[in-house]
């Protein structure tokens, strides 16, 4: 139960909440394309420090700084690459600059990493399906997408319930070597996708039953808006997108390096 | 003016070897409320599947016969289009909710259908306050427990006004508070709204005061239909699984040991309730 946990969605509300979906997402591939336009570490550091106010105003810090964990691994992985490649090329030998493109590396990771987190932790997928639904995209796949979000704790449940008869029946879930273990989830795994094969089919009756395909153009009952905090993050992303851009293109060679320092 | 006319309807499911409807004739007039019961497997959801035309459209399978409803013949109509005249509601109330909040699950049939912003939020807030859920609207599917579960599918048929209602066995999946609840809502929505409902249920101790028309089936057959003060009073009855109702088991022994309490057969605890009063009230004056 506790894996499918973290893909509930709990509902909160705050100006980033309510920001358009749409927006949201621009401005997320901007900082992903502006940390691809540095190797550097200082840009990077800037462009993580951004997300900041973000994630508190969203008053999204605890689970923000728990993803962050989860991303912790792949990032030492990421710099221990990095650094190992550095060492061999260069005759193992290690420089200070070596050691800060390894840190870019990971903080490029990072800040990737903490944007497209801030857009899941505040975007709801009611939003996200709505944003599908409005941006021409065909219909099928926000609504295939919804109902995936909607069934998500369903079927957990009903995962639940399925191991719990079975181990009432003496299967044992923990019992031995990793091959006989995955062997032993087949009696979880049958009935559960026979029975989601059959909540397919009511779900399809009751579609039916409910005018699905009756016109081709549907209507919505929402309607995105763009309200003034979408404006202002329009303005961000703009700003954010030609400076890192103009920094790039004209003042690359003088970002300075932390290593000179020392 | 009859909604509902059937002809000699037979039906078999693809690949079965027996019809699961065996010749049934019925005529459903508007604003009723109907009763349909049975034994499981007696052919009740098929016969509520053809009122829309998910038999055969959606099914397939053998049919014969003909099915009027609202004006229109089944065979030649999409689902879809019979969608705006019969609104059908399924046992479990979990498979019939798409959407990640209930306003817009009720909206997700007028949606379908292309209805205008404004019309639509009209009509879902009329759904969500005549089935006593507008405060839940925000919710999401999962949050709500399965009585509201099930009047939220009953709101989602009802915003698209349909003229006939199907329920079919809406409350096997709740416990009796609940499903007493929801059969008030089905109840106000046939006398204020006159829409004619059709309600598959085996509790008929909560449901056969609402009717004064009964259809019992078996085998894919009607065996009994009219007033349920006449058919639940009949010996017979009790050979098919029907659950008759304990005031009228108990009305029925005690007037076969020369107890006669009333002319009329009780089918609520409540109205037998009332006749033993009224019967010592007589006595002790």
């Amino acid at each position: 139960m506790s894996v499918f946990d973290g893909l509930k969605f709990r509902k909160s509300f705050s100006p980033i909440h309510n920001l358009d979906p749409r927006i949201k997402f621009v401005y997320v591939i901007a900082v992903f394309i502006s940390a691809l336009l540095f190797s550097q570490i200082l840009p990077l550091i800037i462009l993580f420090l951004i997300q900041l106010p973000f994630v508190f105003l969203a008053r999204v810090q605890k689970q923000w700084f728990r993803s962050l964990r989860g991303a912790a691994f792949l990032a030492g992985f990421i710099f221990a690459i990095n650094i190992f490649t550095n060492f061999f090329f260069n005759n193992w030998s290690l420089t200070a600059f070596d050691v800060e493109n390894a840190l870019g590396m990971t903080m490029r990771f990072v800040v990737l990493i903490v944007s497209f987190s801030v857009f899941f932790l505040t975007t709801s997928p009611d939003h996200l399906g709505l944003a599908l639904e409005q941006s021409h995209m065909p219909y099928e796949f926000a609504f295939a997408f919804t109902t995936a979000v909607r069934f998500v704790p369903v079927l957990a449940e009903e995962a639940q319930t399925i191991m719990d008869a079975q181990k009432a029946r003496g299967l044992e879930l923990e019992k031995g070597n990793i091959l006989k273990r995955i062997r032993n989830y087949i009696p979880i795994l049958i009935p559960l996708i026979v029975s989601a094969i059959r909540r397919s089919l009511e779900l399809a009756e009751a579609m039916e039953s409910r005018a699905w395909g009756a016109v081709k153009k549907r209507t919505n009952l929402y309607l995105l808006k763009l309200h003034k905090g979408d404006y202002v993050l329009i303005g961000i992303t703009t700003f954010l997108l030609i400076t890192t851009i103009y920094v790039r293109l004209f003042l690359f060679t003088y970002i300075p390096l932390v290593s000179n320092f020392f | 003016m009859s909604v509902i006319k059937i002809n000699d309807l037979v039906y078999t499911y693809p690949g079965a070897s027996k019809p699961s409807i065996d010749g049934v004739s019925l005529t459903i007039e508007k604003g009723e409320f109907v009763l349909i019961t049975g034994p499981s497997g007696c052919g009740k959801t098929s016969l509520c599947r053809t009122f829309n035309g998910l038999v055969p459209h959606f099914y397939k399978g053998d049919l014969s016969g003909q099915i009027i409803v609202a004006d229109q013949d089944i065979m030649g109509e999409q689902t879809f289009d019979m969608a705006k005249h019969v609104g059908l509601v399924f046992q479990n109330p979990e498979n019939q909710l798409f959407a990640l909040s209930v306003e817009k699950d009720v909206a997700f049939g007028l949606e379908n259908l292309g209805i205008s912003r404004e019309e639509m939020r009209k009509r879902v807030d009329w759904a969500l306050n005549l089935t006593g859920i507008y405060d839940l609207r925000e919710r999401s599917p999962h949050e709500i427990s399965g009585g509201q579960q099930q009047r939220v599918t009953i709101a989602a048929v009802l915003a698209m006004q349909p003229k006939i209602i199907v329920l079919d066995e809406p409350t096997s999946f709740l416990d009796p508070l609940s499903a007493e609840r929801i059969f008030e809502v089905i109840y106000k929505l046939n006398q204020e709204q006159g829409i004619t409902v059709i309600l598959v249920e085996h509790r008929l101790d909560l449901t056969a005061k609402y009717t004064n028309h009964l259809v019992v089936m078996d085998k894919g057959k009607i065996c009994f239909e009219g007033n349920p003060r006449n058919i639940l009073c009949n010996d017979e009855i009790s050979q098919i699984g029907v659950g008759i109702p304990k005031a009228t088991l108990l009305y029925k022994k005690l007037k076969a040991d020369g107890f006669d309490i009333s002319e009329q057969t009780p089918l609520s605890s409540d109205e037998f309730a009332n006749q033993l009063l009224k019967v010592l009230a007589n006595d002790y004056s």
